[in-house]
């Protein structure tokens, strides 16, 4: 099951690096990755795409406690289903 | 002044008064600095050993511990002792230094790519590239490497910076905070419903409560609500030993009592614990019967690997009596006492031969109040955790999630320097002192009086348990027979000791030990059969445990 993640992080030159190490570790398989900065240049937004058997909270909660990430929200149609 | 110098003025700040590090040449302005500052430096023999005295002295202090490596070769031998302190939730800054930026990504000489390296290992890194960050990326630094679950912080700062000149104005600690602990006490209702509902409920400590600072919390609610409880290896020592109703580690070598019981309670109230694999057994059957509280900082831990009937999450010191509703539970309690009484350790071990068990709980009884207990890893290190008893979980320190062994030695030299007026004792194996046994020279160096107990059974114990149990005794190199004489080692390092083989020279020999005004070896001989019982096989439910007697 694919599930999309709205990321926003501090513009830091490993962050990107960060989540993945983290969705790998994690079991996720990496699906898509889009990264902009944003007007400011001091943060980015990144939607990351990823593929995986196991609930997603599961690595939601691990990228939550990056000290880089400001902001994380799970935009899959799927688990907004299951969440609920 | 330089970045070099302002690194030692923020750890000063951060009431850092004591390091452990190696220097080298990308971090050699740094060490100039120290060359005239009030920080002591205590050098280490390899980073590694010098990382884990920080985390000795982190653990045994509840201060954050700080250690210092050059580039290349010098933050490589730092990976380990830091990987260790991310497992086990220890506060340490790692200050590294880089290569300068001018030749950063040539592969200059002993450039190696930190940060990179630094991303499975610690809890956060940085990168500093130029001294107007410095400061507040240290103070940053020591505010996450403290704050919420704890960890290790990496900070990599490149010669350049370390000697860029900057005016310097001292600015409060506080400018870089790290974001307050949230607690949430919606589901302490829930709790105490589930509470005042078991019939037969059970606690089960890890070290987050003695890291939340709740062991005082933590005796109040036990009072409040008469229940067994269990400890993990990093929590024990934290229910007060007076408390009747204690039943010892729980898991792969826990007691008998803890895991029967823990297997039949219908209430598991896990405090500042993880259900580790080591804890579990086979997690399908582990506590099969028990609606689970699970009380943490961190919130990854909630429903990671064991469901959660009602959450809390946040500062322990405040769920605890959030969640005190009473217990009603006379006829468990008395249960479990027969579990612990029936189950007891007996320590009538036949023949002249010195028996570990019996030799570390000698050891616990006779070692003065508030004494620091530092492990290695292996059968040694289980047989401390079953038979020696702690007052606080900051005086047992024991590589528990990574399970490292040459922690023991350099972890003591930390613990030392954190409580000099406490007496530390190292119990090693022959096979882990071997892995840090450099850092002899650093406690000769500083004179430290640390009491080093080596468990030699002249093998890989644990790995050789294992090939006798499930390897068809086929023992692939797990023999270590031809050990050095451990005594006229220490000698070598102007450290005295003395070997014994025979139970009845025990006594006399530990004597001896805490006599001896300073660093002292003591080489205990014992029989390569001893194996640590009980154990929960791989793939098991914990009631299925190999005991002496039956294997
Ligand atoms: C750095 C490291 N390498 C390998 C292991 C695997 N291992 C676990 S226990 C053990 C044996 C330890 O031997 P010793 O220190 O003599 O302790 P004993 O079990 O004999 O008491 C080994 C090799 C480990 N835990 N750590
Ligand atoms: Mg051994």
């Amino acid at each position: 099951m694919n599930h999309v993640l709205n990321i926003t992080t501090t513009n830091t030159p490993a962050v990107v690096e960060r989540l993945l190490q983290v969705t790998r570790y994690r079991g996720y398989e990496l699906a898509g990755l889009q990264l902009t900065p944003r007007s400011d240049a001091n943060s980015l937004n990144i939607t990351l795409t990823v593929s995986g058997d196991k609930p997603i909270h599961l690595l939601t909660s691990q990228l939550h406690k990056l000290y880089d990430v400001q902001q994380l929200e799970l935009v899959s149609a799927e688990l907004a289903v299951l969440s609920a | 002044m330089k970045g070099a110098e302002l690194v030692l003025q923020v750890l000063q700040q951060h009431g850092v008064d004591t390091i452990f590090g190696y220097p080298g040449g990308a971090i050699m302005p740094i060490y100039d600095a120290l060359y005239q500052s009030n920080v002591k430096h205590y050098l280490c023999r390899h980073e590694q050993g010098g990382a884990f005295s920080a985390i000795g002295y982190a653990r045994a202090s509840g201060k954050v511990g700080v250690c210092m490596a050059t580039s290349g070769p010098g933050a490589t031998n730092l990976i380990t002792s830091l990987a260790d302190a991310m497992l086990d939730s220890v506060p340490v800054v790692a200050i590294t230094g880089q290569v300068s930026q001018a030749v950063m990504g040539s592969d200059a000489f002993q450039e190696i790519d930190v940060l990179g390296l630094s991303l499975a290992v610690t809890k956060h890194s940085f990168m500093v590239r130029s001294v107007d960050e410095l400061a507040a990326t240290l103070h940053e630094a020591f505010a996450i490497a403290k704050s919420g679950r704890p960890g290790p912080v990496l900070v990599d700062i490149p010669k350049d910076v370390q000697l860029a000149e900057i005016a310097y104005h001292r600015e409060p600690a506080t400018a870089a905070k790290a974001a307050a602990i949230y607690t949430s006490l919606a589901n302490a209702g829930k709790a105490r419903a589930l509470i005042a509902a078991a019939k037969k409920p059970m606690a089960y400590i890890g070290g987050g409560v003695h890291m939340a600072g709740a062991m005082t919390q933590l005796q109040q609610f036990l009072a409040a609500n008469p229940m067994p409880s269990v400890t993990t290896l990093k929590g024990m020592g934290s229910v007060a030993k007076d408390n009747a109703h204690y039943l010892g580690m729980l898991g792969m070598h826990g007691t008998q009592a803890a895991n029967l019981a823990v297997q039949q309670c219908d209430l598991l109230i896990c405090l500042g614990a993880r259900f580790d694999d080591r804890v579990t057994g086979n997690l399908q059957k582990f506590a099969p019967h028990a609606r689970v509280i699970h009380v943490d900082i961190d919130p990854a831990e909630i429903n990671k690997v064991r469901f959660a009937d009602a959450a809390l999450l946040g500062d322990m010191k405040q769920i605890l009596p959030a969640i005190s509703a009473g217990t009603d539970c006379a006829e468990w309690l008395s249960h479990c006492a027969q579990l612990k009484q029936q189950h007891g350790w007996r320590y009538d071990h036949p023949g002249e031969r010195i028996y570990a068990p019996l030799m570390l709980k000698q050891l616990s009884e006779r070692m003065p109040d508030n004494s620091v207990v530092c492990c290695d890893v292996g059968q040694h290190q289980m047989w401390v955790a079953q038979h020696m008893r702690f007052s606080s979980p900051r005086n047992h320190l024991s590589s528990g999630g990574l399970g490292t062994m040459g922690f023991g030695l350099p972890a003591a030299i930390g613990a030392k320097l954190a409580r000099p007026q406490d007496t530390v004792i190292t119990v090693s194996g022959d096979g882990s002192f071997m892995m840090n046994v450099q850092e002899l020279a650093t406690i000769k160096r500083f004179r430290l009086p640390v009491k080093i107990v080596i468990v030699d059974n002249q093998r890989l114990g644990m790995v050789k348990q294992w090939q006798q149990l499930f390897f068809n005794e086929r023992y692939s190199e797990t023999d270590l027979s031809d050990n050095p004489d451990f005594v006229a080692l220490a000698a070598a390092f102007a450290i005295p000791g003395h070997c014994i083989t025979r139970k009845d020279e025990v006594e006399s020999a530990l004597e001896a030990m805490f006599t001896w005004p300073g660093p002292y070896l003591l080489h205990v001989c014992i029989d390569d059969k001893d194996n640590v019982w009980p154990l929960v096989p791989p793939g098991a439910a914990n009631e299925e445990m190999i005991t002496e007697a039956k294997a």
